[in-house]
């Protein structure tokens, strides 16, 4: 095909999404970069030029920086848990088994509720007075155990209902990834006699990689908007114990009104989101794919 | 030996269904109480432990001291169709062009442009609340379906982009470029013989974007007064001083309904991509 | 429209038809779903009636209305809604917000300019920022019967300045909820005579209140083996936890003696929120989590409402809904519960002496705590009809009707509602209840040493670091002191960024409330 005709296609695929994301996301982009130079508050809304002194208090924000490493780290550790769950439970419903439909549809549910509402109803299941789970636990004689009001459980808390959210968002991604293989690799793995062990490591894994590095991805930016759970839950307690960036954000941005400063703490936070994303990408094509170039 | 690992594979199964299902289980009894049913501590069976009521239930459906959610419901039906529907067409499309060609724009590749795609999600939605507020003003689209449609498809495009270039590269080129060397442009062959052997993943980029979009509540929040109220905004409703745990858990189970049927519906399409992709 | 006579009953049309010195009508809310068993009340003629607002013609326009989530004022605000919508022919649109929300909702349409509801409902201490928004009473409704009734308490929350900019239209305040039965048990009161060598008594301060929910934490009271607790407070974090900690510090922070300010010194605009009074009052919040119920260190409202008014405690301290759901017809603890004024302290800080007064009588300062009011927006196109809502929604016979129906969380704020009988005959109250639900609540009217909130612009900013600090304090990250140190340090900040003159004018406001006497 010739040149042109070949730039017409290419450009025709991608451009209609690429313009219509770009026409919704730019305005909202730059003004936000705007506004996290200005004074922008409850009391003088606009857009005061203020300079980059909101940058500057950013800066100096023990709070924020505490609450991006907690963050960093509970995203980073549900995210690895809900991975190899949702793996494990891929491959547990992937070929033969009774009520395999079942499961599997069993298996997506909590990825389905709304978490506004679900998030209310752990709050319920672990209320220390009032809820199942310790009254439940209680009787194979475990526990209580202070969900809500100790800083080691509350966080154990928060990142189990994020669990249960969203390992269904892993587990369809595999799930999906599995059923689309293609059946020779691993006809040439039985005949080469390999077990099942090998054949997930030398055959299964490799193939998922670039699945697998997508879900993680997209998984870690979502996690790392943690609010509505720590929200209801917590809001942010016992002390700071669960405050995450999302989450500090919201109280400063709609809580206290303070526009300027939530602003400049998102592009802040952006960045530094992009540039990790970055790096865990790479690092995760490293391992998973070997150094090949995807 | 295999009777083991069978009984072990069997097991996890179980114990993973049961933390699956408790919540539900829980909202399920939950719906059925009173007041006086939470008060006095965790029960679960009604009648023997606490007397059933149907007032949580009727909450919802325009009982007393509760709301409409019909309206509501059907709203974000709409709503969320829309822009699953527009973001899958133009992901796909994006996601296909990112698979195929090579788009080089000084150091800008491929790979910059697809996770310009999903950086689009990290900026965490409370800061962009007041500039699409402002956007929409400008365009009269404040308190409108349309207008948080048009929200939702910067939301939901970057996901379905993301999602959809894994899954095309997994298709092999073979299989187009024999097509268009059997005399089809690049768009027949898109339609007539790649979208087939992908359907496993626009069905789950799709379901995603069902999902998401079903379930956004900040959004349709923010950007709406009295006119627009979709189902996650119309069930906060409840959540007054006191929090209605009965309401509550019946509409977190009445929400997940349509969902759970196009669960089914693509898990019997999953399994039929199997079959699909069997021609490679 | 006149559709009064499908909505209340035939009565009015005689009325209308008969002379204008007419029957009044009995108003029920029977229509509009399961209200049957509230009975009715008598409709009270003047400007907001029944009878005026029927003759009113607003078809073919629409008022737009934003309200707490139901039932708490979001479900009267919908009744009300429907019936104002039938009697003038209008469309009314209601959005129920739960409170967490509430105020960015609200904020956004204001801050860009878009009129995006004509009527508010919201937490009054949000007047400093809102004020400008908000478009002054009209002196016509300033005359109505109902108006002329609010308790000066409740015309002053909705005061800023020298102009009413709040339609008042519920009353609120923090006092102590206690289990009657347990004061009143015999054998209770002659075990904690033997253990504590002194009778049983309401708690005067907060150290007696904090001894007494310790003693009867985790205890069989009555033998039946049910474990109950001492104290349910509310104590999560961005859950309206500072407001109970503002009523735990009056005490010893608000000394009658001192004038020009509490939460700030009004001349140098110091935040007073590190001085020994606050510390004290923080370390009593501090000590008192052991005598809470399980996970009662993460109570919000709803909680604390669930535990002291499903019986789980002794004591619990805030708005009136713990006490109004432990009174409902078929709660457990129904008329075995009482209520007190806040406790108070017999030594106060006295910022001026630096130094602890020393009190014989507790001193109890009664907080005026923020609650659910009303306003109109100065942008609404809609005022004549939005103020019509209002005053409609709070005429005599719809109040007394909401009054009845707890979950409504409209609570006594006219002389009138101030009458044990009332409780007794609608509700079924016992006398005792009734007495103790009243007096407390006319007592803290007659104060004339009152702690209001802090209504300044940018309230929440001072609110949520206070309550950060306390939480940190309260989670053993920091001490009392440290936490409020660095709580006076941001405050400063914030007196700074938002402008130490606009601050003071607005705080002048809430000290002119504290300090003038009665």
């Amino acid at each position: 095909m010739d040149q042109i005709g070949t730039r017409f296609y290419k450009l025709s695929f991608l451009l209609p999404g690429f313009l219509v994301l770009l026409a919704i996301i730019l305005f909202p982009l730059l003004f936000t970069i705007r506004v996290s130079l200005s004074g922008w508050d409850a009391i003088t809304p606009g857009l005061g030029w203020v300079g980059i002194k909101n940058y500057l208090n950013v800066f100096g924000d023990t709070r924020f920086w505490q609450s991006m490493l907690r963050l960093s780290g509970m995203a980073v550790g549900s995210v690895l848990i809900q991975y190899v769950l949702g793996f494990a439970l891929a491959l547990l419903v992937w070929r033969d088994i009774k009520y395999k439909r079942f499961f599997r549809v069993l298996f997506l549910i909590p990825m389905m509720t709304t978490p506004v509402i679900m998030t209310v109803i752990w709050r319920t299941i672990l209320h220390e007075s009032l809820g199942p789970a310790n009254d439940l636990l209680g009787v194979v004689g475990l526990g209580p155990y202070q969900w809500l009001t100790s800083p080691a459980w509350s966080i154990a808390a928060i990142m189990m209902v994020e669990v249960w959210q969203w390992t269904p968002f892993m587990f369809l991604l595999l799930l999906a990834g599995l059923i689309s293989l293609p059946r020779e690799p691993f006809l040439a793995a039985a005949i080469d006699g390999a077990g099942p062990i090998r054949t997930f490591f030398n055959v299964t894994f490799p193939l998922l990689a670039p699945v697998s590095i997508g879900a993680i991805i997209i998984r870690l930016i979502e996690a790392s908007k943690l609010i509505e759970t720590v929200y209801v839950l917590t809001s942010g307690g016992p002390g700071t114990a669960t405050e995450t960036a999302g989450y500090y954000v919201y109280i400063k941005g709609l809580r206290d009104f303070d526009i300027g400063y939530a602003a400049a703490l998102s592009i802040t936070y952006l960045v530094i989101m992009m540039i990790l994303l970055t790096l865990i990408a790479k690092l995760l094509v490293k391992f998973m794919l070997g150094d090949k170039p995807q | 030996m295999n009777g083991l690992v069978s009984f072990l594979k069997y097991a996890a199964i179980a114990v993973w269904s049961l933390f699956v299902a408790a919540p539900l289980l829980w909202a399920v009894t939950t719906s059925f109480k009173t007041a006086n049913g939470v008060t006095g501590g965790p029960t679960y069976i009604p009648w023997l432990q606490y007397e059933p009521s149907l007032q949580g239930w009727r909450t919802l459906f325009g009982g007393a001291g509760g709301i409409d959610i019909v309206g509501p419901y059907i709203d974000s039906i709409i709503v969320t169709l829309s822009a699953t529907a527009i973001s899958i067409v133009l992901g796909t499309l994006a996601a296909y062009g990112l698979s195929r060609y090579d788009y080089r724009m000084g150091f800008v590749k491929n790979s910059d442009i697809v996770f310009f795609f999903i950086s689009q999600r990290i900026m965490p939605p409370i800061v962009l609340s007041i500039p699409f507020f402002l956007m929409l003003q400008f365009l009269g689209l404040l308190d409108s379906k349309l207008g948080l449609i048009l929200v939702y498809v910067a939301l939901l495009l970057p996901i379905a982009v993301w999602i959809m270039v894994d899954f095309f590269d997994g298709v092999p080129r073979q299989i187009d470029e024999m097509a268009m060397l059997d005399g089809l442009k690049p768009f027949e062959a898109f339609w007539k013989v790649v979208l087939p052997n992908s359907l496993p993943g626009i069905l789950v980029a799709a379901m995603f974007c069902l999902i998401f979009g079903w379930n956004d509540f900040f959004f349709a929040f923010t950007l709406t007064f009295t006119d627009t109220q979709l189902l996650p905004v119309a069930v906060v409703a409840l959540n007054s001083s006191v929090t209605p745990w009965w309401s509550l858990s019946a509409s977190a189970l009445v929400s997940v309904l349509p969902l759970i049927v196009i669960a089914f519906f693509v898990e019997k399409l999953l399994s039929r991509g199997t079959l699909a992709g069997a021609i490679r | 429209m006149t559709n009064l006579k499908k909505l209340a009953t035939s009565v009015c049309a005689f009325a209308m038809t008969l002379s204008s010195a007419a029957i009044a009508a009995e108003i029920d809310y029977a229509k509009y779903g399961d209200y049957a068993k509230y009975g009715s009340a008598t409709d009270v003629a003047g400007a907001c009636s029944y009878e005026s607002i029927d003759k009113k013609d607003y078809s073919g326009r629409t008022l737009k209305i934003i309200t707490h989530a139901v039932p708490v004022m979001g479900e009267p605000t919908v009744l009300h809604a429907k019936q104002f919508e039938d009697l003038t022919g209008a469309k009314v649109d209601v959005v129920n917000i739960p409170f967490g929300d509430l105020y960015q909702r609200i904020m956004i349409p204001f801050q860009t300019g878009q009129a995006a509801y004509d009527v508010l409902f919201y937490g009054s201490l949000w007047i400093g920022d809102l004020h400008d928004h908000l478009a002054p009473v009209p002196a016509a409704y300033m005359d109505v019967s109902g108006m002329k009734d609010v308790t000066v308490n409740y015309k002053d929350v909705a005061t800023w300045g020298s102009q009413m900019v709040q339609y008042p239209i519920d009353g609120d305040r923090h006092y102590v909820k206690y289990r009657a039965d347990v004061f009143d048990n015999a054998d209770l009161k002659a075990k904690f005579k033997a253990d504590k060598g002194r009778d049983l008594t309401l708690p005067a301060t907060w150290e007696e209140y904090n001894e007494l929910a310790e003693y009867f934490n985790n205890k069989d009271w009555f033998g039946d083996g049910v474990v109950h607790f001492g104290s349910a407070e509310v104590s999560k974090r961005d859950d309206l936890m500072f407001s109970a900690f503002i009523s735990r510090v009056a005490a010893y922070a608000k000394n009658p003696n001192v004038k020009g300010g509490f939460f700030f010194d009004l001349e140098t605009m110091e935040p007073q929120i590190n001085n020994p009074g606050f510390v004290k009052g923080l370390e009593m919040f501090m000590a008192a989590q052991k005598s809470f119920p399980p996970g009662g260190a993460n109570f919000g409202l709803g909680d604390e409402i669930f535990s002291f008014g499903g019986g789980q405690t002794l004591f619990s301290y805030s708005w009136d809904d713990a006490f109004i759901q432990a009174q409902e017809k078929d709660s457990p603890i129904r008329n075995k519960v009482g209520a007190a004024p806040l406790p108070g302290a017999k030594e106060v800080w006295n910022r001026m002496t630096k130094a602890w007064d020393k009190f014989d009588t507790p001193n109890a300062p009664p907080y005026i705590t923020w609650g659910w009011t009303s306003a109109v927006a100065k942008a609404s196109q809609n005022q004549d009809m939005a103020f019509d809502y209002l005053c409609f929604f709070s005429n005599e016979a719809n109040t007394a009707l909401d009054l009845q129906i707890g979950r409504f969380g409209v609570n006594p704020y006219r002389t009138a509602h101030f009458d044990p009988k009332f409780w007794q005959d609608k509700l079924g109250w016992d006398a005792k209840v009734a007495e103790t639900y009243v007096n407390t609540l006319s007592g803290m009217d007659k104060s004339n040493n009152r702690v209001f909130d802090l209504r300044v612009p940018g309230v929440n900013q001072f609110m949520s670091t206070m309550a950060n600090g306390v939480a940190e304090a309260m989670a053993g990250q920091k001490t009392a002191q440290q936490a409020l140190d660095d709580v006076a340090k941001q405050w400063a900040e914030i007196v700074e960024k938002i402008g130490k003159d606009k601050v003071r004018a607005a705080y002048a406001n809430v000290v002119a409330l504290e300090d003038q006497g009665r």
